[in-house]
């Protein structure tokens, strides 16, 4: 009942204009919280600021794909889908100026259905974060797509798609309620089918296929992984789950169970996050994907699934603690977080290693880039493995202890292979739309032909190797230092060999597809597209600015990795309500059957009087 | 005895679904696909617990101690409508798959590569 009311009343906001959505939701914030209301007030004290703008970066992104959906024409449709784009970031820009630094949590109430019982956005440093990083990859994704590709395809259905894509993401960085997750999963990902299979020749349509049934395959077991963990928790609510779980004798909650559904929710988000033993689906689906779309694939959708990792382990399940009899030998505590340490660092070691010989053993360009975003990937989840285990050692400022250094190493990191596979996979699609090919062995010469362009490549491929002062070194020096940190040298001796893999592959795509003699394909002139040239030069200025510029970075991803490791402040701030801890947790009707109704007749349902909880 | 038919029914339909998503035809891997999603819907109503009566229309009628848990029972629905839009675009993408290459066979699309 209440996350089918709260995705309808979503729904409902959204085709509507943004403007009135908001001004109706805060008419009825208001009326809930007069005094003579039986709603109670929605704001605990000590709560974070309840602000609509919240769900804005969705309501923009679906408020642009259905324009674009309606309007007739390839213009209009370019035109809506730039302006949605911008006005996206812009909407995105709002929220980190308010959460990112500094650090705050704003939470939106759907239709003001409190928590646990209606479904909560938050906005917290870490999805302020993740949002940032996904509007910097879809502007000028979505910019390089209206120049690039051709008019035919952009004709009817690729803006709204790609809006759409962007609507999913953003939801699924910003729900509080598991199930809701789901559901923006489910959104982002029937645009990226759609997408993937956009020019659906013979090989699209096979990777389509891998791409899709793999990915229905996945969603089935999230859903049973949902079911299991609402049966153990009694909630759906991620704040709520956090606090049954830091509490289970009081709520009733079985840890055990939850592990189990937990494992099975991990490995749905290892697929999504292409990390092995779930990478085989990565290269063909980004080589079949349009490569403005290829770039979205791997510089956003990828990052959804590091960051429900992020959002569900780190900052939910590790507030429950394993019992004694579970725990297993070599485990540096009881949290269920500690659980998934060793698990972490497996999946991201292999990821590194075969993701890495994978891309030197490549000879197409986006072959390589695919395989090298597996890698790089790894990169990221590896400090995060490290973050899972560390115990609290004291370490100087900016960072408290080597968990905060871990993860604020994996989202820099994430910002590093965000702008810089996009830039790649963009000049990769400027490579075949003029030479018509992207086989390494007919290129050569690339560099020669427009200098700027090279030198835009080579700043984008060098920052995955990590060359200062490029934004690459950093990425790579906090996961090196958090290694040290850490103590684990097999981390360390994983990254540098990582790292050399990189170096390897790197130099193997620079020196024969951009260096010496021109290739058959190239010829003797080239003319590059300047407006895609232009974004690529962008994007690779971005890299070497931000690399000289690090400072508001770091405090940046400082602020959203203490935001992702405090399960205390995150509850604090959605404040989910329910009965007091002692409540009947192992049987979920009874518990949510007292809350429905205590909110169901304060908001007017034709519930008996008897069944009333007063306040 | 209603929860140990379920359970019977769940591994039932989680065993065929498995059994049809790793055939050679795609036709009958996209079909598993959608009994895999009918288990995960089924499962998903089995965890609200069976106690109860309907979660509409009775309640405080005589005898009625306790309604089933009807947040499952909506999300049911959303995980019902999500995957017949996924079955039916995988089915429209397995005909396309045939009419580019002439066959829905796995191995002979994987051998085409």
């Amino acid at each position: 009942m209440t996350v089918g009311t709260g995705a309808g009343a979503d729904m409902g906001m959204g085709t509507s204009a943004s403007a009135s959505a908001s001004a109706s939701a805060s008419a009825s914030l208001s009326a809930s919280a007069s005094p003579g209301s039986v709603v109670r007030p929605l704001q605990a004290s000590g709560a974070a600021t309840v602000d609509p703008v919240v769900v804005a970066p969705v309501l923009v992104a679906l408020t642009a794909a259905v324009l674009a959906l309606l309007v007739p024409g390839r213009r209009p449709k370019q035109t809506v889908s730039v302006v949605g784009v911008v006005a996206y970031a812009v909407s995105v820009g709002l929220i980190v100026d308010r959460v990112l630094l500094p650090p705050d949590r704003l939470v939106y109430q759907l239709s003001g259905w409190p928590a646990p019982v209606g479904v909560v956005a938050v906005a917290d440093p870490l999805s302020a974060f993740m949002l940032a990083v996904a509007a910097v990859v879809a502007v000028p994704a979505l910019v390089y797509a209206v120049v690039h590709m051709s008019d035919d395809a952009q004709e009817l259905t690729f803006h709204p798609l790609f809006q759409f894509m962007l609507v999913g993401v953003s939801g699924a960085f910003l729900t509080g309620d598991l199930f809701n997750l789901f559901v923006w999963f489910e959104v982002m990902l029937m645009a990226s089918y759609v997408l993937v299979v956009f020019y659906s020749g013979p090989e699209h349509t096979r990777a389509g296929l891998q791409y899709v049934v793999l990915n229905l395959v996945a969603s089935a077991l999230m859903l049973v992984a949902v079911g299991g963990l609402y049966a153990a928790t009694g909630t759906l609510n991620m704040a709520d789950m956090a606090r049954r779980l830091a509490a289970p004798a009081a709520y009733g909650v079985a840890v055990a169970p939850v592990l189990g559904a937990s494992a099975v929710l991990f490995a749905v988000f290892a697929l999504k996050t292409g990390l092995v033993p779930f990478q085989f689906w990565v290269p063909p689906a980004y080589g079949a994907a349009p490569t403005p779309v290829a770039a979205m694939l791997a510089g956003v959708v990828k990052k959804v699934g590091v960051y429900a990792i992020l959002r569900l382990y780190f900052t939910v399940f590790a507030a429950g603690s394993l019992p004694s009899a579970l725990a297993l030998p070599g485990l540096a505590g009881d949290s269920l977080l500690d659980f998934y340490g060793p698990v972490l660092f497996v999946v991201a070691a292999a990821s590194i290693l075969l993701g890495g010989v994978g891309a030197v053993s490549r000879d197409r360009l986006e072959d390589v880039l695919s395989h090298s975003s597996i890698g790089q990937v790894g990169f990221i989840v590896l400090p995060l493995a490290l973050a899972a285990t560390a115990s609290g050692a004291g370490l100087g400022p900016p960072f408290g202890d080597v968990a905060t250094l871990g993860v604020a190493a994996a989202l820099v990191y994430t910002v590093v292979h965000s702008i810089a596979k996009t830039a790649l996979f963009l000049a990769a699609g400027t490579v075949e739309g003029t030479t018509g090919t992207t086989d390494l062995d007919d290129l050569g010469g690339l560099a020669a032909q427009s200098p700027t362009f090279g030198v835009a490549v080579f700043a984008a491929a060098v920052t995955l190797v990590g060359v200062p002062p490029l934004l690459g070194f950093f990425g790579k020096f906090l996961v090196l230092s958090t290694a040290l940190e850490a103590g684990s040298a097999v981390a360390l001796a994983v990254a540098v060999g990582g790292a050399v893999l990189t170096v390897a592959y790197v130099t193997r795509l620079w020196g024969r597809g951009f260096w010496g003699a021109a290739g058959p394909a190239v010829g003797s002139t080239l003319a590059l597209p300047r407006s895609e040239v232009a974004v690529v030069v962008a994007l690779a200025a971005a890299l070497v600015a931000v690399g000289v510029g690090f400072d508001p970075l770091l405090r940046a991803a400082e602020s959203a990795a203490s935001a992702a490791l405090d399960t205390g402040a995150y509850v604090d701030s959605v404040a989910p309500r329910g009965p007091p801890a002692g409540g009947a947790g192992a049987e979920p009707s009874v518990e949510i059957e007292v809350e429905g109704i205590e909110v169901g007749v304060g908001a007017g349902g034709g519930l008996p009087s008897t069944e009333v909880v007063e306040p | 005895m209603t929860g140990v038919v379920l359970a019977t029914v769940l591994g039932a339909l989680f065993a065929l679904g498995t059994f049809l998503v790793l055939r050679r035809d795609v036709v009958r891997v996209v079909w598993g696909v959608a009994v895999v999603a009918q288990a995960a819907n089924l499962y998903l109503v089995t965890m609200g617990g069976l106690a109860g009566i309907a979660p509409i229309g009775k309640f405080g009628k005589e005898g009625a101690t306790g309604v089933t848990d009807p947040l499952v029972q909506a999300l049911v629905l959303t995980a019902i409508v999500i995957s017949f839009g996924t079955t039916a675009f995988a089915l429209v993408l397995t005909y396309r798959v045939y009419e580019e290459h002439g066959t829905v066979d796995v191995g002979e699309l994987g051998a085409a590569e």
